[in-house]
């Protein structure tokens, strides 16, 4: 019988169920945001958020003379993050170059940053992807890298003309990539 | 053709568990309808879902690429037993196993009619079938693997290769599954006591034996799955606190206090924790299982992101409202003035509750790990991570609590201890636990934390020993299967404690890149670097390090750990070479080689007490079985369910004709 | 039985004794390697679930530098993890900080304790206060019935909500099957694009030189995802297997869509190399034109006769 008999006896409980409720709705209410969530993640890096002063960034490039990011006031400086056991840097180069030598006029700095890498496997990287002309500062120990907070290789920071981080993305930057925000930076070629 | 086969299968057993659900509903709400359509219908379901298994292996091993599941999940490069497992390897596959595993509970749970709960039996199988129907329409509707491809290709990628590097593959996944889904079958029965009404009270009887079944199972899927983990993912542990170990950690840790709150006395009758944690454990199940099937969080268990999640989020939210509104609407305890005795503080009860208490806590922060990342997401933006840090800080000091009630409960009588007499009985274990804190502290440094948890496990295993010689003694050799599985399966779980102390805290490991005859100690193991090995083939490939175990020049034996590259996945698969030892595992892996490949980097660690884990957890699923054996009624004669000693007095007048 | 238990209690003092001692020395040595500790609280900010500690990844190893490097040149744990957190963001630690949301997380085994405590502590006076001797409870009023249900109606209701669920199933699917997937973080190990798989396999094939294998494959990848990258990859394959018209018509196809790209000029130039000489030196010269950095611009020079 589904009918109870008359005076059932024994108490319900009383604040349990109702509890339990609460918790099954504000859980499966966040969790289905969670679901139909747009997946937007922000990274959280205050100090290489767009905007911050870019960190420093000196040492001997390959050529052996001095390079700082700070006597490079005044340009807008293009950072990035390469190395030679990475397969996509080894495509992303040669756009590099290709931006150099387009904004050349218009005081474009590129400034490789090779991190963990042996200087003989930089120079052969560099020559096979005809590259050579780059200025790049080798970061055997990633200590740099770490201090930008970056992800991994490849990565690319924009450092506009005050000194500060204009723009950032981790992975290979695409020919659109350079395109859209330099000439947002520093006009068009 | 076989697309077609499986196809209409799905939609079969859709059918089939519909008309199950509503028979064994009818059949619940009139006693004197006719049981045997809804028995037909149970069956139909369950040789539905036989055919769709069984169609869908057909497929992969004839390699008919023409259907979605294969052609993504199947290749021709792929051994047959790896064949065969790769029906659960990806997601609508494993759905597949799901459904022939519930099928399968429903088929049998039909079959088994509780002598006392025949008011009872037909409104647990249909909330049985209702789950059957949901998992029907989702895996026909939201994962159909027999959806056809065009145009058809000549060869798939083959499962992932994680999932085809060890044997356990066949056996892990169908183990866990069995004792995951089992959790449906008390579930069923805690409805079926709410539903039944005042007839509902002996709902714990079967509930606990079939719990017992799932438990061991689950228990046992967990173990394998700790020792794949180990043996091939090549980190050198087993238990990563990773998302998909915990999803099956949550229930396993709610059927286990489940079945410690039936022990109470009256515990069905006065208190709600035992439907609670039914429900619970099956809510959770369902929970681990979006979580793992939804793509929700990252892991190298879960599958990849599928329409699934919503689906499935939407039934868990369905059933957990109805269960906490039928808990709420028809739940009765007795009224306080029906319940005079109260526990003595030291008393068996007391301590089971402490248990019950500390269980559902562990799970409560095991859970409360797993989800946060999924909920700072959702309602900061921000990813945040969990890791193992957390669990350590939060899990090991319970976990090593619980581990001190194990030993406590046995020299507590049920009616209540002095604290004298509590002393004497606890000197002896007392004195095992000093001592197990003593000769390692002295003789080591191991940490606090780890001394507390030899500490504890000492006592458990003492206290739990002498118990069962006392009782062993005292009646003869009639002290029943049902308490040497008890005992076995909690010094099973304090050996499992003493392994996971051991190896956390005494395992030595190093890496380096070696050249071809150099050596690597740690720990007092050498292995030297004799030869790097490449071969390749259609499937990959795979580099593997010749490795001379033992002092140079006398070495003692080999280890060939390699390294696999799967360019249908773009994966590299690390397969660690374990030379397992009593108390000491020599543990290589092949970490990188080098392009021109004379120098390779090597990682040996010399872990130790990892076999005590093994050892255990098997003891813990022998006990689990034990138990399980001494509940299976004595056939035909009495037709009673044996334990009656144990079964809850019914609290209130049972009005007449409630309960027959 | 005096003396016994005096030993017991002798030998039991002892033990205590060494425990004490034992646990005494363990907890001196606790912190033996600060580096190692800190970086398994990081997280490795490259991986999935892996800790800065146990990471194969480049990054994770430079991170572990730069913590020595930190803690040696005498930071504090505390301003190595704040250095890491101003980098790389909350997120980078292991577990969530004891603040904000993250208290909440650290809360939950104190309330799940508590709660389950205090409920008992609450059953357990209450029944002391039932308990015999005690003022017997007055008789409780009896508590009105649930409502009362006829089968029929909880049948019915039953086989609405059943097939409700089955139809709330098969509505609910499709439409979020053919839904655009949000770009969730990266995926788990698993691939999930078929047609990546393929285009890995016919690289593998490739490179054991079964080309007609490899055309195959590409050939079905193409059918899966007439996308220019497989074509010009198919027109590869098919220019070394000879079969250069239909190699010649994929690269038409590429240069028709988006003129002027250069692995289609060089394509088709190779594939035009043999039905008509003098239109593949005119396209090999676009094509030098176009890319002359290209990795094959050599070997073009060198076919052309340009040296």
């Amino acid at each position: 019988m589904t009918r109870p008999p008359a005076g059932w006896p024994g108490r319900r409980l009383r604040w349990v169920p109702s509890l339990a409720l609460l918790a099954i709705g504000a859980l499966g209410a966040t969790v289905a945001v969670g679901v139909a969530g747009t997946g937007s993640r922000s990274t959280g890096s205050p100090v290489t958020a767009p905007g911050a002063p870019a960190p420093p960034l000196a040492g001997r490039s390959l050529t052996g003379a001095p390079v700082d990011l700070a006597a490079f006031r005044g340009r807008v400086v293009l950072v990035n993050l390469f190395a030679s056991w990475c397969g996509p840097c080894r495509d992303e180069l040669p756009l590099l170059v290709a931006a150099q030598r387009r904004w050349a006029s218009r005081d474009l700095q590129v400034l490789g940053l090779a991190v963990r890498d042996g200087e003989a496997a930089i120079r052969a990287l560099l020559a096979e992807t005809g590259a050579v002309e780059l200025t790049v500062v080798p970061d055997p120990t990633g200590a740099t890298a770490v201090s930008w907070g970056a992800f991994g290789v490849p990565e690319t920071f924009l450092v506009d003309a005050q000194g500060r981080i204009a723009d950032r993305t981790s992975g290979p930057v695409t020919a659109g990539w350079l395109d859209r925000r330099l000439t947002r930076l520093l006009g068009a070629p | 053709m076989t697309g077609q086969v499986g196809s209409v299968a799905l939609g079969a057993g859709l059918a089939a568990s519909v008309a199950a659900t509503l028979l064994w509903l009818r059949r619940a709400l009139a006693p004197d309808a006719p049981v045997r359509p809804a028995r037909l219908a149970t069956a139909a379901a369950l040789v539905a879902a036989v055919l769709a298994c069984g169609a869908a292996e057909w497929a992969l091993l004839r390699h008919d690429f023409s259907l979605r599941f294969v052609a993504e999940h199947g290749g021709r490069h792929v051994p047959v037993y790896y064949t065969v497992t790769s029906l659960w390897s990806a997601l609508d596959g494993s759905l597949l196993l799901w459904l022939l595993i519930l099928t399968g509970y429903a088929g049998l749970l039909a079959r088994t009619v509780p002598a006392d709960g025949r008011r009872l039996h037909p409104w647990a199988m249909a909330v049985v079938s209702v789950v059957a129907v949901f998992f029907f329409a989702l895996s026909h509707f939201a994962a159909n693997p027999f959806h056809p491809v065009a145009p058809v290709p000549a060869d798939g990628p083959g499962p992932n290769p994680l999932l085809r590097t060890h044997p356990a593959m066949g056996l892990h996944p169908p183990l866990l599954y069995a004792g995951y889904v089992g959790l449906v079958v008390p579930f069923g029965y805690a409805l079926a006591g709410l539903l039944a009404g005042p007839a509902g009270r002996r709902w714990a009887v079967p509930a606990r034996r079939w719990t017992l079944l799932a438990w061991t199972l689950l228990t046992a899927g967990i173990l394998l799955g700790a020792w794949w983990s180990y043996a091939v993912l090549g980190w050198g542990g087993y238990w990563a606190w990773d998302p998909v170990e915990n999803a099956s950690l949550v229930p396993w840790l709610t059927a286990t206090a489940f079945l410690h709150a039936l022990r109470r006395p009256g515990a069905v009758d006065r208190t709600g924790w035992p439907v609670g944690l039914a429900c619970a454990s099956f809510l959770l199940v369902l929970l681990g299982t979006f979580l793992t099937r939804s793509g929700m969080v990252a892991s190298v268990h879960a599958f990849t992101a599928s329409p699934l999640g919503p689906v499935l989020l939407g039934f868990l939210l369905v059933t957990a409202v109805g269960t906490v509104l039928l808990i709420g609407w028809r739940l009765r305890l007795p009224a306080d003035s029906d319940t005079p005795r109260a526990e003595p503080l030291l008393s068996r009860p007391t301590a089971l509750l402490g248990t019950l208490i500390l269980l559902t806590t562990i799970a409560a922060v095991v859970l409360a790990g797993t989800l946060f990342p999924l909920l700072a997401e959702a309602v900061s933006g921000t990813t945040a991570a969990v890791g193992p840090g957390y669990f350590h800080r939060t899990v090991v000091p319970l976990a090593i609590v619980l581990l001190g009630l194990v030993g406590l409960a046995p020299l507590l009588s049920r009616a209540g201890t002095s604290p004298g007499e509590l002393a004497g009985r606890a000197a002896a274990p007392a004195g095992v636990a000093l001592a197990a804190v003593a000769v390692p502290g002295l003789l080591s440094r191991p940490g606090p934390t780890v001394l507390a948890a030899f500490g504890c496990a000492g006592f458990a295993l003492a206290s739990t020993a002498a118990d069962l010689w006392r009782r062993l003694r005292a009646s003869g050799r009639r002290a029943g299967w049902s308490r040497i599985g008890t005992a076995l399966a909690h010094a099973g779980i304090a050996l499992v404690a003493v392994g996971a102390a051991a190896s956390a805290a005494y395992t030595v490991s190093v890496e380096r890149e070696l050249a071809v005859g150099e050596s690597l100690t740690a720990s007092g193991a050498t292995v030297r670097l004799a030869a790097i090995e490449r071969t390749g083939d259609d499937a990959g490939m795979r580099v593997r390090a010749r490795l001379a175990v033992g002092p140079s020049g006398r070495p003692t034996g080999t280890a060939a750990p390699e390294l696999t590259y799967h360019p249908g996945h773009d994966l590299t698969v690390s397969v660690p070479a374990i030379r397992p030892g009593l108390l000491r595992d020599t543990y290589t892996t092949l970490l990188a080689v080098s392009a021109d490949g004379r120098t390779a980097t090597v990682r040996l660690a010399v872990n130790r007490m990892v076999s005590l884990v093994w050892a255990g957890g098997a003891l813990t699923v022998l006990g689990g079985a034990l138990v399980l054996a001494g509940t299976v009624p004595r056939r035909a004669r009495r037709g009673r369910i044996r334990r009656d000693r144990d079964r809850p007095r019914p609290a209130a007048p049972v009005a007449p004709g409630g309960a027959r | 039985m005096r003396p016994r238990r005096a030993v017991g209690a002798a030998v039991l003092l002892v033990l205590l004794l060494g425990a004490v001692l034992g646990t005494y020395r363990s907890v001196r040595v606790a912190d033996d390697d600060p580096a190692r500790r800190l970086s398994s609280e990081l997280r490795c900010p490259a991986c999935q679930g892996e800790s800065v500690a146990d990471s194969r990844s480049p990054i994770a190893a430079a991170i572990r530098e730069v913590i020595a490097a930190r803690l040696r040149a005498g930071d504090s744990p505390e301003e190595v993890r704040t250095y890491l957190v101003r980098r790389y963001g909350a997120e980078v630690l292991a577990t969530p900080p004891a603040q904000g949301w993250g208290l909440l997380l650290w809360l939950v085994p104190v309330l799940a304790l508590g709660v389950g405590a205090g409920s008992a502590l609450r059953t357990h006076r209450r029944r002391r206060g039932a308990a015999p001797g005690a003022r017997p409870a007055p008789p409780r009023p009896t508590r009105r019935p649930p409502p009362p249900v006829t089968a029929a109606g909880v049948w019915t209701a039953g086989a609405v909500a059943v097939l409700a669920l089955v139809g709330g199933v098969a509505v609910a699917a499709p439409r979020l099957a053919t839904a655009p997937e949000p770009a969730r973080r990266p995926g788990p190990a698993i691939a999930a694009d078929p047609v990546l798989d393929l285009l890995a396999l016919a690289r593998a094939a490739e490179e054991q030189g079964r080309y007609e294998a490899a055309a195959e494959i590409y050939r079905t990848a193409l059918e899966r995802r007439p996308a220019d990258e497989i074509r010009l990859r198919f027109a590869f394959i098919l220019i070394r297997l000879g079969q250069t018209a239909e190699a010649a018509r994929l690269a038409e196809t590429v240069l028709a869509a988006r003129p002027d790209t250069p692995d289609a000029l060089l394509m088709l130039g190779l594939a035009q190399r043999d039905s008509d000489p003098a239109a593949s030196v005119h396209t090999l010269r676009r094509f030098l034109d176009r890319a002359p950095g290209h990795p094959a611009a050599a070997e073009v020079r060198r076919l052309l006769g340009d040296g």
